[in-house]
């Protein structure tokens, strides 16, 4: 021992000395000639050179030289290479070879030369020394210039490419390092806990390759590829590695700590912490799904863990995941592993073993990796739905399933603790209320199929899972989402099979057949992370339809029973075969055609003698069957229809009343004004589903609503007063609140939409005495322009301007091609003196529809608590507000009813609710608020100081922005942003028409400019990144 | 008609018979014109007309042939308004009778192109009551002399005249009817022996039936009839007002009418003008009050409807004085306001306020058909003498004619 390491110092300071001289040499080298031929010289101890190679690159002054050196014994060779790449010489001759050498002598070498005597240096040594001592250079440390600093980078990452992917280095550093524990060569080196460390040093740099590599690098350093190239290299290094291990039958525990693994784990892990887990994922998937479709297609009967314990080719796969140390990186392979494997389309089966092979060990073994599947994979985390039965079968009933389907294993207590915490947080309001939609209904499917699994039994040993879903079931029923009501419905189909199997509850329609689909609908294909602008781009898309989504969530509640109602309809065509009331001869049943016939003659003759006369068999019934569809009364009276609504007793009348309810009204008696407050109330005490047929209530509320709205726009005044009064009223319930609110905004929006049909007057000259009205353009043009005509907004029905178009004769060289076809003279006449003209009623009624609603929401009375339980109520209130305040947009009752509006919405109780139905609303009412105002009342506002509006305005801007920065429903962040938008728009335009007047001021001589201005209003920079 | 013909027609029947679902058949006409609800529809015995009167007081003839209006007049006044007209060959062919509400009874001579200017006769009853009146309805005994005086017939089922294959045939038919009425003595230019005027109402008393001479336009008596002697059991004001009367003269007994009276309670009595103070039977079929009574033909059953779902086809036996249910129909929608029993008894008629007019086969009872085509509750129903049209007036201001089985000839 003593003479081995004497014997290799002395080696060293030769080698060393050698290095020396060489260097020296290069650096006075005055010819690449002397630079080759000194490092040939170096070379040729430590590798076969073949030198005749590179005699016809060289001078021939050197090539005696060359050819003269000393040819070492591979005995000797190895003995100098060892010492040489283990030693201090290599880390010396590489940073002369990488910089000086490449700097300055590089370029000129032969191609030939460079192979043999500069790659070779780096090819030939072992491939983590050479890591160390080159990817250094990459950092551009202490080159200062530009070029330089190009070439040697360039050179290096050659020389990376060349090592670690072209002659596989990366596989040589892995069989390395499996070979250190082992080989008595470095133990001095290796030993634990350096090796650990070393090892990770490693890892490190590799892993770092790509990062460091400059942006011209060449392709194979990118990270995608450079990744995926060094993980085939370390996963066949691996697998090498561990059949090695097998055949020398060391116990599979203590190769953990293998040097190979060690290695494999700390690059992965550093690869899975750059984001890279599905590059790594892409190749280890597909090897052990290999592995496991070749293990269930051969003939076993029986497919459990020993035999895959059995194989060796899984040895690996069992250690991959302990071998990766960093928790963190474990949890982004597992999650990228589910996403993975949920696009392969695989069967559970392959699935479960998937997870089975990679996971098992440390699945037992390690509290964090049960955590990861337990509580983030089914509470934090959303995954497709094939992903949660499998992490459900894998961690939870923690057996292989039997086949496309969850089993039950022998072990229930996890089933059962899964359950209670799964309950536990699904039921509690608050996950109702803030929990994004896809974890809502991730956590559902997950307690929906987790309870399947269940037995009436162990439910029952269970002391509170009942109650919690329970409670679960009814706080989700009350929600105004239709999807969350469905999830309600199918945990409680659910949790009902589980209790009576025999008995399945329905609460709803949609979920009626076997399987519940507890995507719900959600198709949950990996999404694409989308480029920042895309995003942009799409929330501006959303916004655009947020107006008509919000109605559709509000409405949604009628959606489900839409399905209902089909069927209801269904049902009642198929009853009508059968005629209730058909009078059916008791005769005709009894006997067959032929005896009644008989019987019938016969009869005829006992009675009468006079068998010539005519017998009763001409008397051939006709057909009898008869419906009363004409016979229902019609209602004609507005007094007999209160009456008919009124008795409760009477289902059909009721019926009738409502069928007919809504043309009466809107044939507009004289006597309506003096029913309509008695007719309302009327109205909204209707239960349509005490009388309709099931299946029927949607038509009959449809009539009653219809019907109340043609009452509030016939009649506004006096129902809109019965209407209100109705809204607190302590007599009337959630549902009857919710419809006087959605018929007052249908009839708000109505009463803004009349159209009327009014003849146009004559155009007389009342002062002008030039035939045109002064505000149509000026009539010049070319010679047989027609006249102006007022061109109908497209867009929006807020017009800001008047737009006028005429036709415009043909130039000489425009040819009109086709054919225009208009006929009937007489209607074009028509449209002439008649004209369509749409005149908002709305800004009439609007003190009134609104003021009285906005006036009690906050007082908690005997059944009405909008603040608390009935927010829906209070949603479906701010929302009506909002649409009343967008039919009264660009009047000047906007300005008038805006600032109650907004001290309504601005109260914490409303715009802090916990329910983001209801602060979605106000986002809505406050976006209306925006659109309403005209920009000149604005202007005005704040020029007169009102600060009501100003302060408004501004709350609206900093609210809004509170909201896109903190709330968690996405709907809601979509609205603000809308909202900040208007918001911008708004000031905008306002600060036009501040600058305008200023303008007319100045050209006045006045000089009121700023000043003017008492309150103020904020524009949302453009920082913020929203353009105005 | 042949033999063969005749066998045709009886396959054809049967064909019928296998087509199990015919389409209930629509008006052969609807007349229109009336601005009221029409509340009487009468056919002339013997002409093609049309008699209808409603409620505005306006009285139409009507040309059943070509289905317009022959004439139009105002008969009573417009805020009365006509509940009843009759024309009856006892009371003479150019005759017709129309009731008002505003108490009286007009008796019009049907001249050239119309009704006669004024009534020729005026019956003031003082009535005010929706009780349509009655005239004396007398069975065919001998009508059946045809006019080549061949057989007669016995039996009254099969009263339908033969051969009447045009008006005239059957006008001479009629004139033969009414001679055989008084015994064929008397010839039809000689128009007022027909046989009793007599028009039965509900009286001012509306509990009281009262029967009025269209002669002399005097009231004949009162049913029941208060003399000092007779006891005030029979007094009929416990049952209410009377709804319906329907007079008629037993085959058996000439001369003396019968009266059958419906009263508000659902009761009928069954009066013997031989015996005006204690009626011959008293029955109760209905539940609502009596709306309508008709009697067959030889006047030994008929027809009730009421107010009530049913529809009860009795019996009348003279010998026996007794009175029983053939058949009791029940309805799905309440409420008979007319009904009417074809001359050849074959099938009856009724008038409901659900709008329809059901058919039945008089004679068993059972439905054959159920008429859709009033939009408003129907009023009155009446057959035609000849048996071949049907005619139905309604509320909804129009008269349907229908054309129901028509009889072979």
């Amino acid at each position: 021992m003593e003479e081995s390491t004497r014997k290799r110092r002395e080696l060293e300071s030769e080698i060393l000395e050698k290095v020396g001289e060489v260097v020296s040499a290069i650096r006075e080298a005055k010819y690449v000639d002397h630079v080759i031929c000194s490092l040939h010289s170096i070379a040729v101890h430590l590798f076969p050179v073949d030198s005749s190679r590179l005699t016809g690159c060289v001078d021939s002054r050197f090539r005696n030289q060359l050819l003269s050196g000393r040819i070492s014994s591979p005995f000797e060779r190895d003995e100098w290479w060892d010492v040489f790449y283990h030693g201090a010489a290599f880390p010396t001759l590489a940073r002369v070879l990488i910089y000086n050498v490449a700097l300055d002598w590089l370029a000129c070498f032969p191609l030939s030369a460079r192979t043999h005597v500069y790659d070779s240096f780096f090819v030939k040594g072992p491939p983590f020394e050479v890591v160390q001592a080159i990817i250094p250079a990459l950092l551009k440390n202490g080159i200062k210039k530009d070029t330089d600093l190009n070439v040697v980078c360039s050179n290096v990452e050659r020389i990376l490419v060349l090592c670690l992917l072209d002659h596989n280095g990366v596989l040589q550093m892995a069989r390395d390092f499996g070979g250190s524990c082992s080989s008595e060569k470095f133990t001095n080196k290796l030993l634990k806990p350096d090796m650990l460390v070393f090892t990770s040093m490693i890892a490190q740099l590799v892993a770092s390759i790509p990062d460091k590599a400059r942006l011209g690098a060449p392709a194979a350093l990118s990270s995608d590829q450079f990744f995926k190239q060094v993980i085939i290299q370390l996963l066949a290094g691996a697998e090498e590695r561990s059949v090695e291990i097998c055949y020398n039958e060391e116990a599979l525990d203590q190769s953990v700590s293998d040097g190979t693994f060690l290695f494999v784990g700390e690059t992965f892990s550093r690869i899975c912490r750059r984001g890279f887990a599905d590059i790594l994922l892409a190749e280890v998937i597909p090897r052990i799904l290999g592995h496991i479709r070749g293990c269930l297609s051969s003939d076993v009967d029986i497919i459990d863990h020993n035999l895959f314990k059995s194989k060796t080719n899984f040895q690996f796969w069992f250690k991959m995941i302990e071998t990766i140390k960093d928790s963190y990186a474990v949890e982004r392979l597992s999650e990228r592993l589910l996403h993975q494997l949920a696009t392969e389309h695989i069967t559970d089966i392959e699935a479960y073993w998937t997870l089975w092979i990679l996971f098992h060990r440390t699945f037992r073994n390690q509290a964090s990796i049960r955590s990861i599947f337990v509580d983030k994979c089914l509470l934090w985390k959303v995954f497709p739905v094939c992903c949660l039965r499998w992490i459900l079968q894998f961690a939870v009933l923690d057996c292989p399933p039997s086949s496309d389907s969850l089993t039950k294993g022998q072990n229930t207590q996890g089933l059962i603790d899964i359950v209670q915490r799964l309950v536990g947080v699904w039921s509690k309001r608050q996950f109702v209320q803030s929990a994004a939609m896809e974890q809502q209904t991730y956590v559902t499917a997950a307690v929906g199929l987790s309870l399947e699994q269940m037995s009436k039994e162990e439910l029952e040993t269970t002391k509170d899972v009942m109650p919690l879903i329970l409670q679960g079931v009814s706080c989700r029923l009350e929600s105004p989402v239709t999807l969350v009501r469905r999830m309600a419905s199918c945990i409680a189909l659910v949790f009902s099979k589980v209790v009576d199997p025999k008995n399945p509850l329905y609460l709803d329609d949609s979920c009626s057949g076997e399987t519940i689909d507890w995507e719900f609908g959600f198709n949950r294909q990996p999404k694409r992370i989308p480029a920042s602008s895309d995003c942009v781009e799409k929330a501006d898309d959303e916004v655009k339809s947020f107006v008509s989504e919000l109605n559709k969530g509000i409405s949604g509640a009628a959606d489900g029973r839409k399905n209902n109602n089909v069927k209801g309809r269904y049902k009642k065509s198929e009853l009508k075969l059968v005629d209730p009331d058909e009078i059916v001869d008791p005769a005709t049943l009894n006997n067959d055609y032929s005896s009644d016939e008989d019987k019938d003659d016969d009869d005829y003759d006992d009675d009468s003698e006079n068998s010539e006369c005519l017998s009763d068999s001409s008397l051939q019934p006709y057909d009898l069957s008869d419906d009363d569809g004409d016979l229902k009364k019609k209602f004609s009276q507005l007094v007999d229809l209160v009456g008919a609504l009124r008795k409760p007793d009477d289902p059909d009348s009721v019926e009738r009343a409502l069928d007919v309810a809504e043309k009466l009204v809107r044939a507009s008696p004289d006597e309506l004004q003096h029913v309509s407050g008695e007719l309302v109330r009327t109205l909204v005490q209707v239960r349509c589903s005490d009388f309709t047929i099931e299946g029927e209530e949607d038509s009959a509320e449809g009539k009653r609503q219809q019907a109340l709205v043609a009452l509030l726009v016939t009649c506004p005044f006096e129902s809109v007063a019965a209407v209100n009064k109705l809204l607190y009223s302590p007599n009337v319930d959630i549902s009857q609140r919710i419809l006087i609110l959605d018929v007052m905004t249908d009839a708000a929006q109505e009463l803004a939409d009349a159209i009327s049909n009014r003849p146009r007057h004559p155009q007389g000259n009342l002062i002008s005495t030039s035939e045109q009205p002064w505000f149509l353009p000026q009539s010049k043009g070319p010679l047989g322009a027609g006249s102006w005509k007022e061109a109908s907004e497209t867009g929006t029905s807020l017009s800001w301007s008047y737009r006028y178009e005429r036709n415009l004769p043909l130039k000489p060289s425009q040819i009109k091609i086709g054919k225009s076809r208009r006929w009937s003279l007489r209607s074009e006449k028509m449209q002439q003196n008649q004209l369509e003209y749409s005149k908002n009623k709305f800004p009439l009624y609007a003190a009134a529809f609104m003021l009285p609603a906005m006036q009690g929401f906050d007082k908690k009375r005997h059944g009405v608590d909008l603040l608390g339980g009935d927010f829906i109520v209070l949603g479906k209130l701010i929302y009506m507000l909002g649409v009343c305040m967008r039919c009264v947009a660009m009047h000047p009752e906007a300005m008038a009813l805006a600032p109650a509006l907004l001290d309504m919405l601005s109260s914490r109780e409303v715009s802090h609710h916990v329910e983001a139905y209801v602060r979605r609303s106000v986002l809505f009412a406050a976006s209306c608020i925006l659109e309403a105002l005209h920009p000149s009342f604005v202007a005005s506002a704040l020029v007169e100081g009102n600060a009501e509006i100003s302060n408004g305005l501004e709350w609206i801007r900093t609210w809004a922005l509170h909201v896109v920065e903190s709330e968690t429903n996405t709907e809601c962040s979509t609205m603000a942003l809308t909202c900040l938008r208007l918001h911008t728009e708004m000031a905008l335009q306002a600060s036009r028409v501040l600058e305008s007047t200023d303008n007319t001021f100045k050209a006045k001589g006045t000089d009121v400019s700023t000043n003017l201005l008492k309150g103020e209003i904020k524009i949302t920079y453009s920082n913020m990144g929203y353009q105005i | 008609m042949t033999d063969s013909s005749s066998h045709t027609v009886f396959h054809w029947n049967r064909d019928c018979r296998m087509d199990t679902k015919r389409p209930p058949p629509d008006p052969i006409a609807v007349l229109r014109g009336h601005r009221a609800s029409v509340m009487d529809v009468c056919f002339h015995s013997s002409k093609p007309m049309l008699f209808t009167g409603a409620t505005d007081g306006e009285l139409r003839i009507w040309d059943t042939v070509q289905h317009r209006t022959v004439s139009s007049s105002w008969v009573h006044s417009a805020a009365h308004g006509i509940i009843g007209v009759a024309t009856s060959p006892l009371i003479g062919d150019n005759k017709v009778v129309s009731q008002g509400r505003d108490g009286t009874v007009k008796c019009w001579d049907i001249e050239d192109g119309g009704l006669s200017r004024t009534p020729s006769l005026i019956i003031k009853t003082s009535s005010y009551h929706f009780c349509k009146l009655s005239l004396v309805k007398k069975p065919f005994t001998c009508l059946v002399q045809t006019e080549d005086a061949s057989v007669e017939k016995s039996g009254f089922t099969t009263g339908e005249p033969k051969n009447l294959c045009d008006i005239e045939a059957r006008e001479t038919i009629n004139a033969a009817m009414l001679d055989g009425v008084d015994g064929g003595k008397i010839h039809g230019d000689s128009v007022s022996p027909e046989g009793p005027k007599y028009v039965a109402i509900a009286g001012e008393q509306s509990s009281e039936v009262e029967i009025w001479d269209l002669n002399t336009a005097e009231r004949l008596t009162r049913l029941p009839q208060i003399c000092n002697g007779s006891s005030p059991s029979h007094s009929t004001k416990a049952r209410g007002m009377c709804m319906a009367v329907q007079a008629f003269l037993p085959p058996k007994l000439q001369g003396f009418l019968n009266v059958l009276a419906g009263y508000e309670d659902g009761s009928m009595l069954w009066w013997d003008l031989r015996n005006p103070g204690v009626p011959v039977t008293s029955v109760k079929f209905h539940s609502e009050p009596v709306l309508t009574l008709s009697v067959d033909e030889p006047c030994t059953g008929g027809i009730s409807g009421a107010a009530d779902d049913k529809i009860v086809l009795f019996t009348l036996d003279h010998q026996t004085g007794c009175c029983l249910v053939k058949k009791e129909i029940s309805l799905q929608h309440p409420g008979i306001a007319a009904t009417s029993i074809r001359t050849d008894n074959k099938i009856a008629a009724t008038a409901g306020w659900d709008h329809r007019l059901r058919i039945y086969n008089y004679r068993k009872g059972s439905p054959l058909a159920i008429l859709k085509y009033h939009s408003a509750t129907c009023n009155a129903v009446s057959f035609s003498t000849d048996c071949k049209l049907m005619a139905s007036s309604s509320e909804d201001t129009t008269v349907a004619l229908w054309e129901l089985y028509p009889p072979r000839t």
